[in-house]
């Protein structure tokens, strides 16, 4: 069965929903997100990496370099204050677009 | 995100830019390692599934871009990359470079150097209160007025927000008592000039009516300085009000300075010094004053308009007091109809926020034209930019395959383009800001050997324009083909380079190009053959005299005690003198000097002249500096008063009766000489010896007989046809204003020297045993001849250039673009001369592109040349516009350029070795 490409603007969401539960690094959250789309999302790291970047510079997250379970060095990512502020708007907003489809679809 | 935090990152990405490029390695590494390592948990060959980890990243190095992209101060990183990147290519590649960058600074230089010229002479308002409400008062043709005539509009100028008069005319004032002069730039004011402009000073006052009194003001006379001269001469003093200053033997207190930006009315002439019209008769002595000549026509008058008046309205309102103005300041010694004229001539006002400038009529249209020259410079130079941009851009199509494969994005190259096509555009605007500024004041100085003053403001909006211009062109031409020729899979460029089968569209483009700088580049050849042929002719007209060796000495007499009737007698001294001087060989006495620009005409009765007499005339009537035409029909001659030894000095010809001898005296029978020209026109060529010729005026005197004929020689202008000239004894001068004798007279002298002018201190020491109080100057007739033609000496020179800088352009650019046709035909070539073409065939197969592409544009070139030549007309002298020998050689030498430019690349086309090229495939 062919992947689906993640849709536009919805990978921040996803990031920021499965680091809000536990801080974890790039191939962690990569193989995370694909178990848990049941693997029906792609997830290509060329675009995860600059995501993960560009939420780190802004201050959602934050990095360190810290051993991975394996005890291999490893950067992990956990959410900041304003990484959850950012969460809850980003999740209010998907639940109206999600609400606002279904009516759509049903009233049809 | 605040905007500190965004600061931070940047700053962060400046000090910490090496740990974040390694932190993102570690990074990255680390991803494929734990997925390398999964994946050989899965049961598969670590080899492999380190691949297939590095591929499902998409390329390690692609990834690391997508992320600095992402990153704030990524873009400063890239764009710092690309400007090295820029830089390291034009240092690679020198000749590129320079090429580039020179035809910029030439284009965008020349440009604005022209229009900073244009704007400061033509353009720009007076520095003054709201200049768009000054208007000047003119009349048919002209704008001059008598001082009477301004004390009555003085009186009505409270129908506007005030009037004010003022004069450069005879206003070089000498600063020293006597001997060899040392002159400023005065200007005449009426006490209202700097109120109604608006003019405040920055130190003292200015004038106020009490010091335009008639004789200067109750303190005595007063002067107003203007900052310059302040700065040059008091050094800028702080206490320099109260002081006293010598202005033709007079002294003056200083009362004012105005403000630097402040040059006076007249652009192109700055004033060093300004006095009030009241001690005009302090200055020239009272026997002389102009105050109440009511034919003295030398001031000039401004109005202010009152707020939303417009110059149509304020015309009407002035018009309402015209005939009470003109009804009071009737000239006497006028005929009839003369009077009737005067009354009759209507009163205009016309906007003069810029100011009035005599420059401005002499050189507008060379001006216009040259700015034109180097606005097709600049196209040229588009046109050669664009053809090189497209060679190379070609030439760098593998690097962008190379580029793109190892992982750039599109867009990332484009803006690497644009990079280094802003770059190129910035260095050539900065080589064009020197150009502009050393060319500007170069052109300036050449202009005119008399101080010309303008204050060369630099034009930023000129500047911007052309180099928009060019780095638009560069960036049309430089990104959107490299962007073509990465559309396609990078492979397929990769595949291509060599192989020489791409589109033939760039070529197309290349051609037309090239086709336009032929076309331009003739256009600048035929104008700069056309002013190179105007400047020979004209310094090659036979000018009737030998003007080599000739030193002119203007002598003015106005501030000595000598009574006028004594003046004569003085110069004659003083020519005496001056003829016992080592090294002088004959010297002679005139009121008017050849070629200086000064006329006397009038209108004259010959008897048994064909031509009647005439009321009125079209032409210029008077003593003065004039351009007008002398009409052919009108019975009008020009005169000269000579002393005995002119006609010698200048080694004019005496073809029959005799010279004037000192005999001829003031109460001795009244005498004139005339040339061919007045032969011809008055008498049909019959000898006028024994002739009669009469002045035209109310209370003329008698007539003149004439004894001689002399040889035509230049009056006024070696532009002009010769004119009828009559030559008057000096002793028996009358001219209108001063009736016994001349304030000013020239001498000139002869010398043993090719360089006159070494005589200047034994000649002024000689003339200072005479009369120590006679002001002199000092001038080689040389240079004077010289300088009526620098207008098209100029005009030749930069055209010459500039043509010569277009083939230039036209040469590089047909090579380029032949070079290129070469390489992408390379593979055909090879074919031809392996199925047996000969080398001579390729040759010709690749110089006969060439020639059709040169023909096409000589063609067209002509065409446009023959159309636009018409504009230029009236700066041509003996010559046709559409000249055809300076179309043919124009044409001539662009087609041996063309020829020349296209021999290498044909050359080498011709040299390939078949085999080679063959193996290439």
């Amino acid at each position: 069965v062919a992947k689906l490409d993640i849709p536009q603007g919805t990978l921040e969401l996803m990031i920021l929903t499965i680091l809000a539960r536990e801080p974890m690094h790039g191939y962690g959250l990569s193989q995370k997100l694909a178990s848990l789309s049941r693997d029906n999302f792609h997830v290509n790291p060329g675009s995860l990496f600059p995501s993960l970047y560009r939420l780190e510079q802004d201050g959602k997250l934050k990095a360190e370099w810290r051993p991975s379970e394996n005890n291999r060095n490893a950067k992990f990512y956990r959410l900041t204050p304003s990484g959850r502020r950012q969460l809850e708007h980003h999740r209010q907003r998907w639940d109206r677009i999600a609400f606002a489809i279904a009516s759509v679809l049903e009233g049809a | 995100m605040t905007l500190l935090h965004r600061l931070g990152s940047v700053l962060g990405w400046l000090f910490h830019r090496k740990r974040a490029e390694q932190g993102l390695d570690d990074e990255l590494q680390a991803f494929i390692d734990m997925s390398a390592a999964e994946k050989v948990r899965d049961g598969l060959p670590p080899a492999h599934a380190r691949r297939l980890a590095i591929l499902e990243l998409g390329g390690v190095e692609q990834a690391k871009e997508r992320v600095r992209t992402y990153r704030h101060g990524g873009r400063l990183d890239e764009l710092g990359r690309d400007v090295r990147y820029a830089f390291r290519l034009f240092v690679r590649n020198p000749a590129f470079t320079v090429i580039i960058v020179l035809t910029l600074a030439l284009g965008i230089g020349a440009n604005t150097a022209i229009f900073s010229i244009i704007d400061s002479l033509l353009l720009r308002a007076l520095p003054v209160k709201e200049p768009g409400r000054l208007a000047i008062v003119t009349s048919t043709g002209q704008s001059s007025w008598t001082y009477p005539i301004w004390e009555e509009i003085q009186e009505q100028a409270d129908i506007f927000d005030g009037a004010f008069a003022w004069s450069t005319y005879n206003s070089r004032f000498n600063l020293t008592p006597g001997g060899e002069a040392q002159f400023v730039n005065g200007m005449w004011a009426s006490a209202s000039m700097f109120s109604t402009l608006g003019v405040a000073p920055v130190l003292g006052r200015t004038f106020t009516p009490a010091d335009d009194l008639r004789g200067g003001g109750p303190n005595g006379p007063a002067a107003v300085i203007s900052y310059g001269f302040w700065q040059r001469h008091f050094g800028g003093a702080p206490d320099v009000i109260g002081r006293t200053l010598s202005l033709e033997r007079v002294p003056f207190t200083i009362i004012g300075v105005t403000p630097a930006d402040f040059f006076g009315l007249d652009v192109g002439r700055a004033f060093d010094v300004a006095i009030p019209f009241g001690v005009e008769p302090l200055v020239r002595g009272l026997a002389e004053s102009r105050l109440d000549g009511r034919t003295s026509w030398w001031i000039w008058v401004m109005v202010r308009l009152k707020p939303g008046q417009t110059v149509e309205h304020g015309t009407t309102v002035f018009r309402g007091l015209q005939a009470q103005i003109r009804e009071a300041t009737l000239p006497a010694g006028q005929t009839a109809t003369e009077l009737e004229d005067y009354l009759k001539e209507p009163f205009t006002l016309a906007q003069a926020a810029t100011g009035r400038s005599s420059l401005r009529s002499q050189y507008q249209r060379p001006l216009t034209v040259m700015m034109v020259v180097v606005a097709l410079v600049l196209l040229i130079a588009c046109a050669n930019i664009a053809n090189l941009l497209l060679a190379r851009a070609t030439a760098r199509g593998h690097e962008w395959s190379v580029r793109l494969a190892l992982g750039a994005s599109r867009g990332r190259l484009a803006r690497q383009l644009l990079t280094e096509s802003l770059l190129s555009a910035v260095m050539g605007a900065a080589a064009g800001l020197l150009v502009a500024d050393w060319g500007s004041h170069l052109l300036l100085r050449q202009l005119s050997s008399e101080s010309v003053s303008l204050e060369l403001v630099f034009d930023w909006r000129v500047l911007a324009f052309t180099a928009a211009i060019t780095g638009v062109t560069a960036l049309v031409f430089g990104v959107a083909p490299a962007l073509r020729a990465t559309r396609g899979a990078p492979i397929d460029a990769l595949k291509d380079h060599g192989r020489g089968n791409a589109g033939t569209g760039r070529l197309s483009v290349g051609n037309s190009l090239v086709v336009t700088q032929v076309v331009l580049s003739l256009v600048l050849v035929v104008a700069a053959g056309l002013f190179l042929r105007t400047f020979s002719s004209l310094a090659s007209v036979s000018l009737g005299f030998e003007s080599d060796r000739v030193l002119l000495i203007e002598i003015n007499a106005q501030r000595t005690q000598i009574p006028l009737e004594a003046r004569v007698a003085t110069f004659e001294q003083v020519r005496q003198r001056v003829l016992a001087v080592p090294g002088v060989v004959s010297a002679g006495v005139s009121v008017i000097a050849p070629v200086s620009g000064a006329v006397w005409s009038r209108r004259v009765e010959v008897s048994g002249s064909t031509i009647v007499r005439s009321e009125r005339s079209t032409g210029p009537e008077g003593f003065g500096r004039t351009d007008a035409r002398i009409p052919e029909d009108e019975p009008l001659a020009v005169f000269n008063a000579i002393g005995p030894g002119w006609l010698s000095t200048y080694g004019t010809a005496l073809l029959a009766g005799r010279d004037i001898v000192e005999r001829d005296g003031r109460t001795a029978p009244r005498v004139a000489l005339v040339n061919q020209a007045f032969a011809r026109k008055f008498l049909s060529g019959a000898s006028p010896i024994g002739q009669t010729v009469r002045t035209l005026r109310l209370n003329a005197p008698a007539a003149r007989n004439i004894v001689g004929l002399v040889a035509d020689a230049v009056y006024r202008d070696v532009r002009d046809p010769v004119l009828p000239t009559v030559y008057v004894p000096l002793a028996q001068y009358d001219g209108d204003a001063t009736p016994v004798a001349p304030p000013e007279v020239t001498l000139s002298v002869r010398t043993t020297s090719p360089s006159p002018a070494t005589l200047t201190r034994s000649v002024s020491a000689a003339i200072a045993g005479i009369n120590p109080n006679l002001a002199l100057t000092f001038r080689p007739l040389a240079d004077q001849v010289n300088d009526t033609l620098i207008q098209e000496h100029l005009l030749a020179m930069l055209s010459a250039s500039f043509g010569v800088l277009a083939l230039l352009m036209a040469a590089v650019g047909l090579y380029g673009v032949t070079s290129y046709a070469v390489s992408l035909r390379r593979t055909e070539i090879g074919i031809r001369m392996a199925l047996g073409a000969t080398r001579g065939a390729v040759l010709r197969l690749v110089l006969g592109r060439v020639s059709t592409l040169v023909a096409i544009g000589i063609a067209v070139g002509l065409a446009v040349s023959v159309w636009a030549s018409r504009f230029v007309t009236t700066l041509l002298h003996g010559i046709e516009p559409s000249d055809p020998v300076t179309l043919a050689s124009s044409a001539a030498a662009l087609a041996l350029v063309g020829v020349a430019a296209g021999w290498l690349p044909a050359y080498r086309a011709s040299r390939l070795e078949p085999t080679k090229v063959l193996s290439d495939i």
